[in-house]
């Protein structure tokens, strides 16, 4: 799948030509560090200094490339094809395949960020558990009544929640065979058949 | 057993053949069982074999009585500690017999009532799930990534309610190792 570069975008990205390669591959690693770790527009300032250009390109340049790689990342554009979409910026050899790298170089860790930027429920992080056999209590004394306590912590966005919850030694059977019969069910045929042909 | 003085008074009047005859003793037993273990069933109150007793009294003997069967399976009295505390309400051994054997019978049920009434975390009762395979989303392509949807249902006080979370399979089969553990651990203590 070719990437659609928009006229904007192509002109933003233009500035990189006229740069030396070792100042693209440096605006690369800090268009990396920003998608990894949010942006800092000092640094534009302090680079358009020392290049004696203006900050605004520098900015255009560096969101150009995080734009470019982001996309790349998201539709999961091959090699091949991402070469084929950088060539109509009309770069240099050198400068296609430094991008190229960066991108490569990159896409897993960028896809996994984006992964994180999905709608989702909150997901299962840990399982603890500790049994207790219920001995009195205030209402009848002189109980045998075994339990499994289970604090189950979900991870819902940036933090962590745990839920106590309790079943029976019979609910816990039963809880296991279901979720046992959920993980069968990934290796039946129907499944099998989805997964081999969505690809 | 240690009964307050308005339960032994309520006692001693259930026990007493002027207030209450055998046949009256009889029925109003059952219904003390009844209104503990049924909860919509008749009450004593307008019963038309109870309708010659003062209905105050009957109602202070159907508190005495419920108090007392309550506190006799609360802390599980045996045949003598019961034996000898209607005695002590100057209960006829015949009485003392009859309310005996109603008690054995309805034990479990009176446990099961008194085991209910506890503070607890929310009980798990079932769980559903609901398998995906997502395909794309706004912000990336190609994920391809299959997925759990797990429903927990918890019940707590009467009230249930769920708790729904997503897990990808590895952890859906930590999950289940998990619980395998504490399911083992539970078989073994229960041998040892």
């Amino acid at each position: 799948m070719l990437l659609v570069l928009s006229e904007e975008h192509k002109e933003h990205l233009g500035f990189l030509s006229e740069v030396d390669s070792a100042v693209v591959g440096e605006f690369g690693r800090i268009a990396v560090e920003f998608l990894k770790k949010g942006s800092n527009p000092k640094i534009f300032e302090g680079a358009a200094r020392k290049l004696s250009v203006p900050a605004e390109s520098v900015q255009h340049g560096v969101e150009g490339l995080m734009y470019l790689l982001t996309e790349s990342a998201k539709l999961m554009v091959s090699e091949g094809d991402f070469q084929d979409s950088v060539l109509v910026l009309g770069f240099s050899e050198e400068l296609n395949q430094l991008l190229l790298q960066l991108y490569l170089e990159n896409r897993k860790e960028i896809r996994q960020i984006l992964g994180k930027l999905a709608p989702s429920l909150p997901h299962y992080h840990n399982l603890e558990w500790r049994l207790d056999v219920q001995l009195s209590s205030r209402a009848l004394r002189q109980q045998l009544k075994p339990s499994v306590t289970l604090k189950l912590v979900l991870e819902d966005g940036p933090s962590l929640r745990a839920r106590v919850l309790q079943t029976d030694p019979s609910t816990l059977q039963h809880l296991i065979q279901e979720l046992e019969r959920a993980l069968a069910e990934l290796k039946s045929s129907h499944c099998r058949r989805v997964l081999r042909n969505i690809k | 057993m240690e009964l307050s003085e308005s339960v032994m008074k309520g006692l001693q009047t259930l026990a007493d053949p002027n207030v209450f005859d055998l046949k009256s003793y009889t029925i109003f037993t059952e219904l003390v069982f009844d209104s503990l273990v049924s909860p919509r069933c008749e009450s004593v109150l307008g019963h038309p074999e109870l309708k010659y007793i003062d209905q105050t009294t009957l109602k202070h003997c159907h508190t005495a009585a419920t108090t007392f069967i309550l506190e006799g399976v609360k802390q599980n009295a045996d045949k003598s500690t019961i034996s000898s505390c209607l005695e002590d309400a100057r209960f006829q051994i015949e009485r003392v017999d009859l309310l005996y054997t109603s008690l054995q019978k309805n034990k479990t049920n009176l446990e099961y009532l008194l085991s209910s009434i506890d503070t607890c975390p929310p009980h798990i009762t079932d769980a559903a799930w609901r398998l995906e395979y997502c395909i794309k989303n706004s912000h990336l392509h190609k994920v391809n990534q299959p997925s759990y949807l797990i429903s927990l249902n918890t019940e707590r006080g009467g009230a249930s309610s769920e708790i729904n979370f997503s897990c990808t399979m590895e952890q859906l089969q930590d999950l289940v190792g998990k619980m395998k553990d504490a399911a083992k651990s539970l078989e073994r203590a229960s041998q040892s």
